[in-house]
């Protein structure tokens, strides 16, 4: 079997720094990686619309980058704009790296924005779809997308609609064996694949001991949907006032698109619970300090909607992790080799009781650390790209022929 | 994990048996690259006692092939057992991978002739 005897103009449609969209750190990496790889010819970014006093910036390292912003989260014209700018460039191949809220947190331009696979694959182009959640598996009412069975029905009915659609693409990623499966089986797809999340980056070794002071905990995400920090604050102030006075909490992110105001009004309502920080959004420079500064990493969720990118860096720092007895993240944990402690999800004493047992237990802490950086360490990125890339050529090829 | 490995008219041959996964990919990546600095590389690798591979694996083998094809080889794989097949099936690299039943077809892959080596 032979490669491709040309190098890819690749179009990626995703969120990027510092658009703070969902995914903009997937997206980061992935492009990141993809720049490195002698196949890759330019980088098409057609990216979120930044305000004006922001931009992308792209260092010189990797294959050219031009960036297209030319869509907006909640804009109904979505699709329009990405085919118009897929069609003036003219890549070789189109990858969405995206979930089904990409576009939009209302049902209409969140549903309007997964057309463009379909309509782009339409109008010529090769599709591949990093699609990071299925509808099947996201607990709707918990993750704050539907406030009644009835509707939850109706997006849920709505949701097979859409995956049918993005199904259209000429291939479908996704990142737990479970989804395959399920879309296999459900929609008899054919052209869905398993591709790992992998790993942002392979740090050194990290130092499992922790330095002396204030043991803190932290919780790394966007909050206000399914993430909710109400219960791991409340759980914090027990600890505190239960044998732990030196524990602190970090809160760490921004709000969800989809609840802006959340973390605001968090922080009101508890604005007599001491030790707790919210940082807001974390630039990527700071991103290492604030795990290695954490004794145990907290993922506070109701629900799940993917693969926890949160959990593969929290691996990557050798932490050890607090996790909800729920869904997706268990499986991962089995699945990719992670460890952690669990909790019974909306009950703060048992979250409570999961962080107490890593903050007294120093040994079972850096065990745990352990393990997970080795997780971590299973495939980086840039191995995930790779296979990417392997798809892309074949795609290619068989269109050529 | 079990390591084999035989060389016959420029051809790298590897027998893994196994689990070939995370904790055993090291000495894998060790042997691949060193095979694949040859020039062309020619690699084989026999996956008929293999019933398990992780993504770890999997990157490894991915590895180990597109450096082939850069420098003007390949690496093949053959005798793929059903447990196994079926993890390449789902990632889709069983496309990208030219994989042969045979240690012979595998080997005329490489278009010489084939001889049977213990």
């Amino acid at each position: 079997m032979k490669s491709l005897n040309r190098k890819l103009r690749i179009a990626v449609i995703t969120t990027h720094p510092p658009s703070k969209g969902t995914l903009n750190e997937y997206g980061f990496h992935f492009v990141k990686a993809l720049r490195q790889k002698p196949e890759v010819e330019e980088l098409i970014l057609l990216l979120e619309e930044l305000p004006d006093e922001q931009s992308y910036d792209f260092d010189e390292s990797g294959a050219p980058v031009s960036v297209r912003q030319c869509w907006r989260f909640g804009d109904m014209t979505n699709t329009l704009r990405l085919v118009k700018a897929v069609r003036e460039t003219k890549p070789d191949v189109v990858l969405f790296n995206i979930q089904f809220a990409s576009f939009g947190s209302g049902k209409a331009a969140a549903a309007l924005g997964l057309t463009a696979p379909t309509l782009i694959k339409a109008a010529g182009y090769p599709t591949v779809v990093l699609l990071h959640n299925i509808m099947e598996t996201v607990d709707l009412n918990s993750a704050g997308f539907a406030d009644s069975r009835l509707m939850s029905t109706l997006i849920r009915v709505f949701g097979n609609i859409m995956t049918r659609l993005l199904l259209k693409a000429d291939l479908v990623a996704l990142t737990i064996p479970k989804y395959v499966e399920i879309l296999e089986h459900k929609y008899k797809a054919m052209n869905v694949i398993l591709a790992p999340h992998g790993t942002f980056e392979t740090p050194p070794m990290p130092n499992f001991e922790l330095q002396d002071g204030p043991s803190r905990i932290m919780t790394f995400g966007k909050f206000g949907t399914y993430k909710k920090v109400e219960g791991l604050i409340e759980a914090t102030d027990l600890l505190r006032k239960n044998g732990h006075p030196n524990v602190e909490l970090v809160v760490a992110g921004s709000d969800s698109p989809n609840t802006p105001g959340y973390l605001e009004n968090a922080a009101r309502v508890y604005k007599d619970v001491s030790g707790i920080t919210f940082t807001g959004y974390v630039p990527e420079e700071d991103v290492p300090g604030l795990f290695q500064d954490s004794a145990v990493v907290v993922f506070p969720y109701t629900s799940t909607t993917g693969s926890s990118g949160v959990l593969h860096q929290a691996g990557s720092y050798g932490k050890a992790v607090v996790l909800p007895d729920i869904g997706d993240l268990s499986e991962l944990i089995a699945e990719e080799g992670y460890t952690g402690e669990f909790f019974e999800p909306a009950n703060t004493d048992s979250l409570k009781e999961a962080i107490a047992r890593l903050l007294d237990d120093p040994e079972l802490r850096g065990q745990m650390g352990r393990q997970n950086y080795l997780a971590s360490c299973g495939l980086p990125i840039d191995d995930v790209v790779d296979w990417y890339l392997l798809h892309i050529e074949e795609l290619i090829k068989e269109r050529e022929v | 994990m079990v390591m084999e490995e035989k060389k016959f008219e420029g051809i790298d041959v590897l027998t893994l048996e196994g689990r070939f996964d995370a904790h055993t990919v090291g000495a894998v990546n060790k042997w691949l690259d060193e095979v694949t600095s040859k020039l062309p590389p020619q690699v084989m690798v026999n996956m008929e006692a293999v019933h398990f591979v992780d993504s770890a694996g999997l990157a490894a083998l991915v590895r180990g092939m597109k450096r082939s094809r850069e420098l003007g080889g390949n690496l093949v794989l053959y005798r793929i057992q059903q447990p196994v097949r079926i993890i390449f099936e789902l990632t889709r690299l069983d496309k990208a991978f030219d994989i042969f039943d045979s240690e012979e077809s595998a080997t005329a892959s490489f278009a010489i002739p084939y001889v049977m080596v213990n």
